[in-house]
């Protein structure tokens, strides 16, 4: 008999397997097992990618700003105010401004011209400048400036800038394209294809050059530039004939980066001349129903008298106003 | 058994079972001791065709896999032997489907995934996994220093990121329009040019060499060495997807090629450069911004700027930094600078000449683009956010002799400084005011700036060239060179004059 060499049987040599306490299956704990090690492995490989591939964060500083807090002003219009005007003139102006923010939910500015640092001997014209740069430090998730010099008045309350001009589809419809920049034979041309999200410089021109009594910045990096560039103080020691506009026009035409956010509009859309104001033809002039008109060259003018020219239609426009109240 | 005595040793060694002494290669997959072959005779008388290892044998075949090989005749045989064992897959299925055909086993050609891990399990044996591994070991030295693996590696963007980087390097000064360009000026040319390119093409990173001879278009009144900007203008249109553009004049030396520009500078922006210019001023320029009038109680710029231009650091963020400039004792040094591509970039280089600015101020701007960077730095405050500073000798160690002559470093170097021991380290080269190239701390680039005026470039160059080849000799020219002093003297240096009757 084989086994009788030994005193007691022996067990078989393929021992029965001892399943004993657990819980699951052999087979089952092996597939678990082998899942186990698939997950850590696709964990892993995703882990390494995302490592591998991973970019800069998107939590930078910026982008966090540029979450808006409700009930912010789309725009800011922004009105300086020379001290010496008289105090009835400059509350009707206020009142203007301030009616037509309050009806589509804008913010109102009004610096004085003396309020910053201008080398002496420099034009008071030239506070544009820094007033829209301290708008934009003022509100600064606002989207857009709108600088309206006090020599204009805003007849027409009707229609929010936004569909007015501001809104892309809108602007690139009313965009005045291979255009001259400085009337009228300027080599540097405005651009042919200009899509409206890229337009961050909205302004018109009238029979002599650039207007900057009424024009649209779009807040950000690049108005900063603008706005820093354009204040350069060897502009203003340049002495420019028509200070700050002339000096516009130089910037618009000698850097790229500047006329490539440019748009130009009809100046009646938004800076329609006054008749006898001057600097403008028939197509420039304001008509009844305009949105503003804009009494050019009455403040630098020691001749003309601003707050008696913009009287009476000062009225009319309280009159147009008390009517839709009513 | 029914043997009536033991065996006596046999010759052949072994028991004298006559299964056991049998070589393999008889039975290979065959039965052995199957047939008894007439050699092996009777030990015992009886017809012993049913030995113990035939049985065994027998067995071992009829259950698949054979559990104690009894048998190793020599590596060759075990290694065979062991093939066939590895391979119980294919053999299992193969006898299966031959014998019984029953349809049992799974039909050949479809994976068995559960399977797959016990199979992979069972292919790595011990003996292989070491194998393996010593394969990868091989394998991965090879590829780390295989010169093209680690080319490739470090010029990928998302690898080594070399091809992210170009140096611009401005040859041909003045093109021997308006002075001779002699020996001295063409032999520090070719070992300036050599020397970047040297180090381009073993970190990966793009070169352009410009030519910056005198031409009638940056002729006196209208943008006389203006051309950097330019230049740095064309590169980015030339290489859309690298990200720093590297400034250098043709004067520098790269002194420690095994320093990559990543590890040097850019993978800690935020430690390597500053941005507070309140930390080392020598133009004195005023933060925040002032006013631009001389008038003491004029309102000053702080009233109107946003908190981003008035914060000494910007946004403190390291994404932000476009532009890294070294200051030397004198105010920005362009001789060697980093640019970003960027938005802000694009603006800047457009700004950076404009007529009215160049009409006022050149007679002034003796150092032409440099100064106006100066100014538009001072005086617009979009600049100053995005500009970032760099210690001089990190970048841009002058010699003696430009800037004043050098101070040394105290023994110990300049590690033993405190922030707080201001008026100690103002007399040394330590610190962000440490400006001339230490050997010691084997400082990455020299820029010999202003040797044409007093100074001996070409001598200058050759110095520097030889000091960088001696410190960064490889461990067996060392131990060469060690050897030579230690039997026949120091070699004595040689200057970088040919003596008469010398050839270069």
């Amino acid at each position: 008999m084989p086994g009788m060499q030994f005193p007691y049987p022996r067990k078989s040599s393929n021992p029965a397997a001892f399943t004993g306490s657990r819980s699951m299956p052999l087979h089952q704990r092996r597939n678990l097992k082998n899942l186990a090690t698939y997950i850590v492995g696709g964990f892993t490989l995703v882990f390494f990618l995302l490592w591998l591939f991973g970019g800069s964060s998107s939590t930078s500083p910026t982008a966090i700003a540029k979450r808006i807090p409700p009930g912010t002003p789309e725009v800011v219009i922004v009105t300086p105010i020379d001290p010496g005007m008289s105090s009835s003139q400059k509350e009707k102006i206020m009142e203007n401004r301030n009616d037509y923010a309050s009806r589509h939910g804008y913010a109102t500015f009004f610096p004085n011209t003396t309020d910053y640092d201008l080398m002496p001997g420099v034009p008071r014209s030239w506070s544009t400048v820094p007033a829209l740069r301290h708008a934009m430090t003022n509100y600064p998730h606002s989207s857009w400036l709108w600088l309206l010099s006090s020599t204009a008045l805003i007849m027409n309350s009707r229609e929010s800038l936004r569909t007015k001009v501001l809104d892309p589809r809108v602007l690139e419809t009313k965009m005045i394209t291979d255009k001259p920049v400085v009337p009228p034979d300027s080599v540097i041309k405005t651009f042919s294809h200009l899509r409206g999200e890229r337009v961050d410089f909205i302004l018109t021109q009238d029979r002599e050059g650039l207007a900057g009594s009424s024009f649209f910045v779009r807040t950000g990096d690049w108005a900063k530039f603008f706005l820093d560039a354009w204040f350069d103080p060897l502009y203003r020691s340049y002495n420019f004939q028509k200070a700050e506009e002339h000096a516009l026009e130089h910037i618009v035409q000698w850097h790229g980066t500047v006329l490539a956010k440019l748009a130009l509009v009809p100046q009646r859309l938004v800076n329609g001349y006054m008749l006898g104001a001057g600097g403008t033809g028939d197509e420039g002039a304001y008509q009844e129903g305009d949105f503003v008109a804009n009494f050019h060259g009455c403040a630098k003018d020691p001749a003309r008298d601003c707050e008696a020219e913009m009287g009476p239609l000062m009225s009319r426009w309280r009159e147009m106003r008390d009517h839709e109240r009513r | 058994m029914s043997l009536d005595r033991s065996p006596s040793p046999h010759e052949g060694g072994g028991w004298s079972s006559p299964g056991l002494t049998a070589p393999l290669n008889e039975g290979n997959g065959r039965l052995r001791g199957g047939s008894p072959s007439k050699k092996y005779g009777d030990l015992n008388g009886a017809p012993g065709h049913v030995t113990w290892a035939s049985a065994k044998a027998n067995s071992a075949r009829v259950t698949g896999h054979p559990s104690y090989q009894s048998q190793n005749e020599g590596f060759f045989m075990r290694h065979m032997r062991r093939v066939s064992s590895g391979l119980p897959y294919l053999s299992d299925r193969a006898r299966y489907a031959e014998k019984e055909k029953l349809g049992r086993g799974r039909p050949a050609g479809r994976i068995d995934w559960k399977e797959l891990p016990r199979r992979t399990g069972l292919l790595v044996s011990r003996r292989r996994k070491h194998v393996a591994l010593l394969l990868l070991l091989v394998l991965m030295i090879t590829l780390f220093f295989n010169p093209s693996v680690n080319h490739v590696y470090r010029r990928t963007s998302w690898l080594g990121g070399g091809s992210k980087f170009v140096i611009i390097l401005g040859a041909n000064i003045g093109g021997g329009v308006m002075e001779w360009k002699g020996p001295r000026e063409w032999a520090i040319e070719r070992d300036s040019v050599r020397n970047k390119k040297r180090y381009a093409a073993e970190w990966g990173y793009e070169m352009e060499i410009v030519d910056m001879s005198t031409k009638k278009r940056y002729a006196h009144e209208w943008r006389e060495s203006w051309e950097k900007v330019d230049t740095i203008r064309n590169a980015m249109k030339k290489y859309p997807d690298a990200e720093w553009f590297w400034w250098l004049d043709l004067n520098t030396f790269i002194m420690e090629p095994t320093y990559s520009l990543q590890s040097h500078i850019f993978n800690d922006l935020s430690k390597t450069t500053y941005r507070d210019i309140n930390a080392y001023n020598p133009l004195d320029i005023k933060h925040p911004p002032n006013g631009t009038s001389a008038d003491v109680n004029a309102p000053k710029y702080v009233n109107y700027l946003d908190p981003e231009s008035l914060s000494p650091v910007g946004d403190g963020d390291p994404n932000s930094i476009n532009v890294v400039v070294p200051q030397d004792c004198g105010g920005f040094n362009l001789g060697s600078f980093f640019v970003r591509r960027s938005q802000w970039t694009d603006r800047l280089l457009d700004i950076w000449w404009d007529p009215v600015f160049y009409e006022q101020r050149h007679m002034q701007w003796e150092h032409k683009e440099q100064d106006a960077l100066e100014y538009l730095y001072t005086n617009q405050p979009w600049v100053r956010p995005h500009v970032a500073f760099i210690s001089q000798r990190k970048l841009n160690a002058f010699p003696s002799g430009a800037c004043g002559d050098d101070r040394g470093v105290p023994a110990g170097g300049c590690k033993r400084f405190q922030p707080s021991d201001s008026e100690e380290v103002a007399k040394y080269e330590c610190g962000l005011q440490g400006i001339h190239y230490q050997e010691k701390e084997r400082d990455f680039l020299v820029n010999m700036a202003g040797c044409e005026w007093g100074r001996d470039c070409w001598g200058e160059m050759y110095n520097f060239r030889q000091l960088s080849n001696r410190l960064n000799r490889s461990p067996w020219e060392k131990f060469k060179d060690w050897l030579h002093d230690a039997v026949k003297g120091p070699k004595p240096q040689q200057g970088p004059y040919l003596q008469p009757g010398q050839r270069q």
